[in-house]
């Protein structure tokens, strides 16, 4: 079993619901994970500390069957640029991300899963690849979730890459503005899962940094509430830069210090 | 707009298509780290599909508007894979019989050399070298949405900031001329930099010095004194490369003039052998009056008299093709 070693305490609990995470429906949108809205709330989940996760980022630990599981739609997001306007088109289908948020006693934790019938790793000349984001806002959500509001009211973002599982901690205070940060504490794990049909296969991303911020524009997780938005990226439809799936509007993160894990789905 | 600009005037009467210059830009910035694919500066076959291949085809650029268009990022095998050959077991230890290179070869810089058209006795080619034009409306510079590429105030020089660019190669599809290209071992854009440290030191862009043919003339556009007023703004005979695009290039070339055509009687025509329609579609249409200054200064010069112009082109020293203050 991948990826956790546990205390006495918790085993009978956890072993009686031993769950692999939730099988996709047919689509995620089909699936009874709940939808939240722009503007609405989810908990972020405290793992005890008598869990101990055997890999940081293991997209396939058995902890995430415990963790809640959010939906949010996702959809192309308005052009911001010329190039991304000349490639923007108004019937690109939008998509299902499902989120988990959680944090240990020193280490917070986003998991994103949604399907992807190609698997686009490598960026080449005329090869792009697949991509996903997390979004933090520096202030309250009268930010503005598109890449922030100016110098004074930016944005903390999460990149991942799937080549290597990199991910880039940046900041920015508007379109175009995204800057690569000095210090680069987020780690990020990955797995796709290939369905039986193409578009039953999957990515699973997990990516995590310590609670403790280094470094300026890092996002504080010593406050209540944290507005975060994300964003998707096709490589097979040649997405980069702003052109992206996104969600609508902030999602309101609370951070409450006694959230234990909860049932799964 | 920037304070001065830098700009190259290439005389395609002069070039043998030698590659030289492409041998220079190579050793000096492309061999290395990614860019082996890369010619920044290439001399291509015309009529031909040149480099990458079917660029001519390939969008970008502006529309009447002004608005940026929509265009196609080239394959890897529209560049070519750069590729090696097996000296060593072919013709060291003998072990393979055949030397061969070590990928298939799809494209290359001047891949379609000396095809050009037309049937003898009327078939006809030239050369053309091409480099970033460093344009003066850069489609490359609107379509970045990082602001990662940018002309320098002093000399216009285009020049992609290594440190902005996050590689998302709308630069790449926006040049019309697809001068722009992506490294793949760091993700990021590159392109030619007009030898901007060779410039800084007073020195010509390698290209232009190594060039055995004497083709290139660079200089600011705002030196009266200087050969490319001369050639661009005084006598008019410098063209850019498709205006028609939009991006006010900064690259501008004297276009080849050719003997007549022959009738199937064997007799000369009044037309070109390489069709003046031809050339329209590539430097506009002054090229007519161009080639017709072109005809008459170098008559003038072959009588005796004197041609500011002819003598200009002839390029005696390299002290007066450039000048770099």
């Amino acid at each position: 079993m991948p990826g956790l070693r546990i205390s006495c305490g918790t085993a009978a609990l956890l072993m009686a619901t031993t769950a692999l995470p939730a099988a996709a429906a047919d689509t995620l949108a089909e699936s009874n994970i709940k939808l939240i809205e722009p503007g609405e709330s989810v908990p972020v989940s405290k793992i005890p500390d008598g869990i101990f996760l055997r890999t940081v980022n293991d997209p396939d630990d058995i902890i995430w069957a415990r963790i809640p599981e959010f939906r949010v739609e996702m959809g192309l997001a308005p052009p911001v640029h010329p190039s991304v306007e000349i490639r923007y088109t108004d019937d690109y289908p939008t998509e299902n991300l499902v989120f988990q948020l959680a944090r240990t006693s020193d280490r917070f934790y986003v998991r994103l899963r949604w399907m992807d019938e190609t698997e686009n790793v490598a960026t080449k000349r005329d090869a792009f690849r697949d991509g996903a984001a997390i979004e933090f806002s520096s202030g309250d959500d009268y930010v503005s979730y598109m890449m922030g509001s100016g110098a004074e009211e930016t944005v903390n973002i999460w990149y991942w890459h799937p080549e290597g599982d990199r991910v880039e901690s940046l900041a920015a205070g508007g379109p175009g503005s995204i800057t690569r940060l000095e210090e680069q504490p987020v780690t990020g794990g990955s797995e796709y899962l290939t369905g039986a049909n193409a578009d039953d296969s999957e990515w699973i991303v997990v990516m995590s940094r310590p609670l403790v911020a280094e470094g300026e524009h890092q996002i504080s997780f010593d406050r209540e509430t944290i507005p975060v938005a994300f964003a998707v990226w096709q490589g097979a439809d040649d997405q980069r830069d702003g052109l992206k799936l996104v969600s609508q509007d902030w999602i309101i993160a609370e951070l409450t210090p006694d959230t234990g894990p909860a049932a799964g789905n | 707009m920037v304070k001065r600009q830098l700009s190259m005037v290439l005389d395609l009467n002069k070039c043998i298509g030698c590659q030289t210059c492409t041998s220079a830009c190579k050793l000096q910035w492309t061999n290395r780290n990614g860019r082996e694919y890369m010619y920044w500066n290439n001399v291509e076959t015309h009529p031909g599909a040149g480099y990458p291949r079917n660029y001519q085809n390939s969008g970008g650029g502006f529309d009447e508007d002004g608005a940026l268009k929509i265009g196609i990022t080239p394959i890897a095998e529209d560049y070519g894979i750069p590729w090696e050959y097996n000296y060593e077991e072919a013709l060291m230890t003998g072990t393979d019989p055949w030397l061969r290179p070590n990928v298939k070869p799809t494209w290359g810089a001047n891949w379609d050399e000396d095809e050009g058209r037309g049937d003898y006795p009327n078939s006809y080619y030239f050369y053309l070298p091409r480099l970033c034009n460093h344009c003066a409306n850069p489609a490359c510079l609107a379509a970045c949405s990082r602001n990662a590429i940018y002309k320098r105030q002093e000399d216009g020089i285009v020049l992609v900031d290594q440190e902005r660019c996050r590689g998302y190669r709308y630069c790449v599809t926006a040049c019309p001329y697809k001068k722009v290209y992506f490294n793949e071992e760091i993700s990021k854009s590159e392109k030619c930099i007009f030898c901007y440290p060779r410039i800084e030191k007073g020195l010509p862009t390698a290209c232009a010095k190594q060039c055995v043919g004497r083709i290139r003339w660079i200089g600011y556009r705002d030196d009266e004194a200087g050969p490319i007023h001369l050639l661009v703004e005084k006598y008019k005979v410098a063209l850019p490369l498709h205006p028609e695009w939009g991006t006010e290039p900064n690259v501008f070339y004297v276009p080849p003039m050719a003997p007549p055509r022959i009738d199937g009687n064997g007799e000369p025509t009044e037309e070109t052998r390489v069709p003046l329609d031809y050339l329209k579609s590539l430097f506009g249409d002054g090229v007519v009056s161009s080639l017709d200054t072109l005809r008459e200064e170098r008559a003038k010069k072959q009588s005796g008299a004197e041609s500011e112009l002819m003598d200009t082109l002839i390029g005696y020293r390299h002290a007066e093709m450039f000048k770099l203050s």
